[in-house]
């Protein structure tokens, strides 16, 4: 390959890049242009893992997947791939994901440095703290649309990924949900949990069914009889299962759609104060539907079958049929079994499209395509070859820095639209110094949590706090009470006994301490805790020192692509997350401390751990005249004087 | 050529939205008013790619990949051992045989649907006529002369012409796309709060509706190669525009000058000789402009040798992508140079004209 040459000809890189050992964290958009990359430098010895499949849409950029490789292993593939065109490279696949505890710190020592090509936010996170344990560089990079990144994480030197708080899934209130959804998103939520409720796993937390106890309906006692009265025909709502209830329906797809669609909308009319300022929304018979003729608007989409929009008939039929077909898909699985969703599974993504969709016209939207319902409902991220071609080569270029011992030369680089005022289209920055009250990287990290202590289960701080919140894959948790008391035990079954009790069963106060190590990531966590009684409706738990997690006023925001491209950040599964989807037009407001911009707001495009300011993302626009704050002047050059 | 794009031909089958599904959902299927989508523009256009080293293979992938009607791949070198190792469309024991020729297979692998051809003839040899059959064309690797006099033919007849190279950490891109390069924007609308109930009962406040935007419609006008190159930097005015002037720009002229004076690139095997003729060239190329030499320092030799793949990545894509926006008319071109500095991690786009 093309040699690399030190200043003056030398050849020590091109020596340290054939002997070393790297680590490339995914193949996929990515992974696929970086192993290209990495092979043609002259790297020699490389791993890739991988848990994902091939798919068909990952066509259009994973290059080096073919029509035939679909439903084989992308790690597999792309090793065979790269071998056709550079039989010498020493190339291991793994089919496997990097949470899995053989990826233990001694694994990670193997290399020399670690890439993350990855769309998830909780194996980010591992990797990093993988990486902090074994103190080896790790190269991070994301891609999402048109935009891209790459940064540098070296402990002690840097940031690293966990440094700055990320923001967390936007999540909508449960009545929003439940009783007054005023956007197609939150029908395709209320879709997706009922999916869950009907054919998989019933969470507490996605139910469908009306919220009585909605604050903004807020009836008072005498109304209570009325109410109930007015509920469904087969009892009160609450006291029986959606599951339990359908299934002695026998899973009538009419009986369903009667409760969905007409029951509960009666239901909710009767709590007349949310209809005061709002429109009403307008139930549907099943009977008076199909009495309806057909209706559809006209042919969208160059006649493609999932960018047509479908009338109510046509959606309730769709109901109907996916309702049928889930069912027998459940039967199959016999006793007890519980379906996953999944957006390429097409009767789970009809079942969605319909039910959403029937929900939107109740409460008086327009409907969506299946086109437009599954990026909302899938957390679908557009993505192209060309954006992820560059972040690779980026990739690599900083790698070179690395093995040539220039840390210092590293920097985090931006990828954008359109060159932004001072013509740059590749921007790069200096990298930042480490948090030293990152709750990861920090010498002793510690955080407060607040919760309430009688209500928090044991499980759920597991689940939503340790695991999910704070990243971590296996946690073992001790109780600071002189006697060590083991809360939560790693090992499987240990500490079942202990997960449906609440924290205060075992002395768990205001003020406790609870010891929380990941064993596998290297991680003690101190975690002190608050007890309290008020916090918002339908929030668990706060981290003290986070930035509150609003759901954005609208933004005007020119461009289409500020996704985040974090990816699906709640799981280290590819996108089949049954969670709440993240809109497309997901720019998140963050509260800054600098001075008031003199824009209409100010918005940062999150990206693979560093926020921007969107003046990086345009080409002029507002803002030109505040202070750059997030890129650094490498050199004189840079700084041009401002008007 | 682009604005008569026949409609019977550009119906799109079931099989190819699952497979561009993803960059479908970034460009959207349909420009609204004309109903003819930036994926149909790029489904009926034809384009020569000369010159199949790597920055070449870069640029014939990203085509490929993003579903281009025919892509032309023009190269007369035969491959040697180390253009085998170069990039990754080659097989290996191709030693000896055409590049286009041995990149042809590989490169259709990418994407059946892709009309991949190959074309051994050198590009000196094609006659006038020859580039006009393409709505646009790429050079890679062609002297400078070439490279105008091709611009020359192509802008005539409203033909794209793109240029790209990769000296070592250093590369850049070139376009020009016509006086008047029409395109669209898409800008997203913002909703007024309304009593209508198109985006349900709650209207009170301006949302901003993903799926509610408005094609607005630009023009760009660009220059041809020719003027881009022969600016006189001896003028006052172009004085005055030295300091916010990327210094990739006269590096690209001292290492396209020592390509037509030595017939090929500066190459690691004669090291030591190559960088004192580049050192000479600088020299005189910033002297006939009454420019300081510091303006490219000394050590630039030592980095603009081969072509680091990492580089052709980057410009690769750049460059892949600008092709993509012309054919497709959508979104604003970079004007109409693009110069990437591997060392540095900057790109920069800035607009090169004698006016």
């Amino acid at each position: 390959p093309a040699e690399v040459l030190g200043p003056g000809g030398e050849t020590e890189l091109a020596d340290s890049v054939s002997s070393c050992r790297v680590l490339v964290v995914g193949a996929g958009g990515i992974g696929c242009e970086l192993l290209k990359n990495l092979v043609l430098t002259g790297f020699k010895n490389i791993e890739v893992i991988d848990l994902d499949t091939i798919d068909v849409s990952n066509l259009n950029r994973q290059f080096l997947f073919q029509k035939k490789h679909v439903g084989k292993s992308k790690a597999q593939v792309a090793k065979e791939s790269v071998l056709q065109f550079c039989p010498e490279a020493n190339i291991t696949a793994y089919h496997d994901s990097i949470m899995n505890p053989d990826y233990n710190v001694e694994f990670f020592k193997n290399f020399m440095l670690v890439m993350n090509a990855l769309d998830n936010r909780a194996a980010r996170n591992h990797v990093n703290r993988m990486c902090l344990a074994a103190n080896i560089p790790l190269i991070e990079s994301g891609t999402a649309g048109y935009l891209g990144q790459v940064t540098v994480i070296k402990k002690g030197l840097t940031e690293c990924y966990e440094c700055q708080p990320k923001p967390t899934q936007k999540t909508f209130p449960g009545c929003t949900i439940r009783n007054t959804p005023s956007e197609p998103i939150h029908c395709i939520v209320w879709a997706k949990y009922l999916y869950n409720q009907l054919f998989g796993e019933e969470d507490a937390d996605q139910e469908v069914s009306p919220d009585t106890a909605d604050p903004e309906a807020s009836w008072d006692p005498a109304q209570t009889a009325a109410r109930a009265g007015a509920s469904n025909q087969d009892g009160d709502i609450k006291r029986v299962s959606t599951k339990d209830w359908a299934r002695s329906t026998g899973y009538d797809p009419v009986k369903i759609f009667n409760k969905l669609f007409k029951d509960d909308i009666m239901y909710l009319l009767t709590m007349d104060k949310l209809w005061k300022k709002r429109k009403a929304p307008q139930p549907l018979d099943w009977a008076v539907v199909q009495e309806m003729a057909y209706i559809q608007e006209e042919v969208s989409g160059q006649g493609l079958r999932d960018q047509q929009v479908l009338g109510v008939k046509g959606y309730a039929q769709l109901f109907c049929n996916s309702v049928e077909t889930l069912r027998s898909q459940l039967a199959e699985k016999g006793e007890g079994a519980q379906l996953v969703w999944d957006k390429d599974d097409p009767p789970a993504m009809d079942f969605v499209t319909a039910a959403a969709n029937l929900r939107m016209h109740v409460f008086s939207m327009n409907m969506k395509s299946r086109f437009d319902v599954k990026s909302m409902a899938g957390n679908i991220i557009p993505a192209i070859a060309t954006t992820n071609a560059v972040i690779a080569g980026l990739i690599v270029l900083e790698a070179l820095k690395i093995l040539s011992g220039d840390l210092e030369q590293c920097r985090t680089v931006f990828l954008n639209k359109q060159p932004n005022p001072r013509k740059k289209l590749l921007v790069p920055c200096a990298l930042d110094p480490p948090n030293t009250n990152c709750y990861v990287c920090a010498s002793k990290p510690e955080v407060t949590v607040k919760l309430n202590v009688h209500k928090t289960l044991v499980q759920s701080l597991q689940d939503k706090i340790l695991k999910e919140k704070f990243g971590m894959v296996a946690p073992d948790v001790q109780i600071e009470d002189g006697k060590g008391t083991i809360l939560i035990s790693s090992e499987e079954g240990e500490t079942d006994a202990n997960n449906s009790k609440c924290l205060s069963e075992f002395g768990i106060r205001n003020g406790s301490r609870l010891q929380v190590d990941d064993f596998l990531q290297d991680y003690t966590l101190l975690v002190n805790l608050l007890h309290c009684e008020d916090l918002e409706k339908d929030v668990e738990f706060e981290v003290v020192g986070d930035a509150p997690d609003k759901a954005p006023p609208a933004p005007n925001v020119p461009e289409e692509d500020k996704n985040i491209a974090n990816g699906n950040q709640d799981s280290a599964l590819p996108s089949t997350s049954s969670k709440v989807p993240i809109e497309k037009d997901d720019v998140l407001i963050v509260d800054s401390d600098e001075e008031p911009s003199s824009s209409t707001m100010e918005a940062a495009v999150e990206m693979g751990g560093v926020k921007r300011k969107l003046e990086d993302v345009e080409t002029g626009g507002a803002g030109s005249k505040r202070k750059r704050l997030f890129e650094l002047p490498i050199n004189d050059d840079d700084i041009i004087a401002l008007d | 050529m682009l604005d008569t794009v026949e409609k019977e031909d550009t119906v799109i089958s079931e099989e190819e939205a699952a497979q561009y599904d993803r960059q479908i959902r970034l460009w959207g299927l349909d420009a609204q008013k004309s109903n003819i989508g930036l994926h149909q523009r790029l489904r009926g256009s034809h384009v020569l790619l000369v010159g199949l080293r790597g920055l070449g293979a870069e640029v014939a992938k990203n085509l490929i990949l993003a579903g281009v009607k025919g892509l032309t791949l023009l190269d007369h070198e035969e491959v040697t051992e180390e253009s085998c190792r170069a990039q990754f469309l080659i097989p290996v024991g191709s030693e000896g045989q055409n590049r286009a020729q041995a990149s042809l297979e590989r490169a259709q692998y990418l994407n059946p649907m892709v009309d991949v051809k190959a074309d051994t003839e050198p590009v000196e040899s094609k006659p006038d006529e020859f580039f006009l059959q393409f709505d646009a064309v790429c050079l890679t690797g062609c002297p400078r002369d070439l490279m105008i006099r091709i611009d020359q033919i192509c802008s005539q007849k409203n033909v794209k012409v793109f240029c790209g190279d990769v000296f070592g950490y250093h590369g850049y891109m070139f376009s020009n796309l016509g006086p008047e390069h029409h395109y669209v924007e898409e800008k997203l609308k913002a909703v007024k709060p309304s009593e209508g109930t198109s985006d349900g009962p709650d209207t009170k406040k301006p949302k901003v509706d993903p799926s509610e935007t408005t094609m607005v419609k630009k023009t760009a006008s660009f220059c041809s190669l020719k003027e881009a190159l022969e600016i006189d930097w001896t003028s006052e005015k172009a004085k005055a525009s030295l300091k916010r002037t990327p210094a990739d720009y006269f590096l690209l002229q001292v290492l396209l000058k020592f390509r037509t004076d030595k017939g090929r690139d500066p190459q690691p095997s004669s090291f030591a000789d190559d960088s004192t003729i580049l050192r000479q060239i600088r020299d005189d190329v910033l002297e006939a402009q009454g420019l300081a030499s510091d303006l490219i320092p000394d050590e630039f030799v030592s980095y603009c040798f081969s072509e680091m793949a990492p580089v052709c990545a980057v410009v690769g894509g750049v460059l892949g992508q600008e092709i993509v926006k012309a054919l497709s008319q959508r979104d604003a071109p970079h004007r109409n140079f693009f110069f990437f500095d591997g060392l540095k991690g900057s790109g920069v786009v800035d607009y090169f004209a004698t006016k």
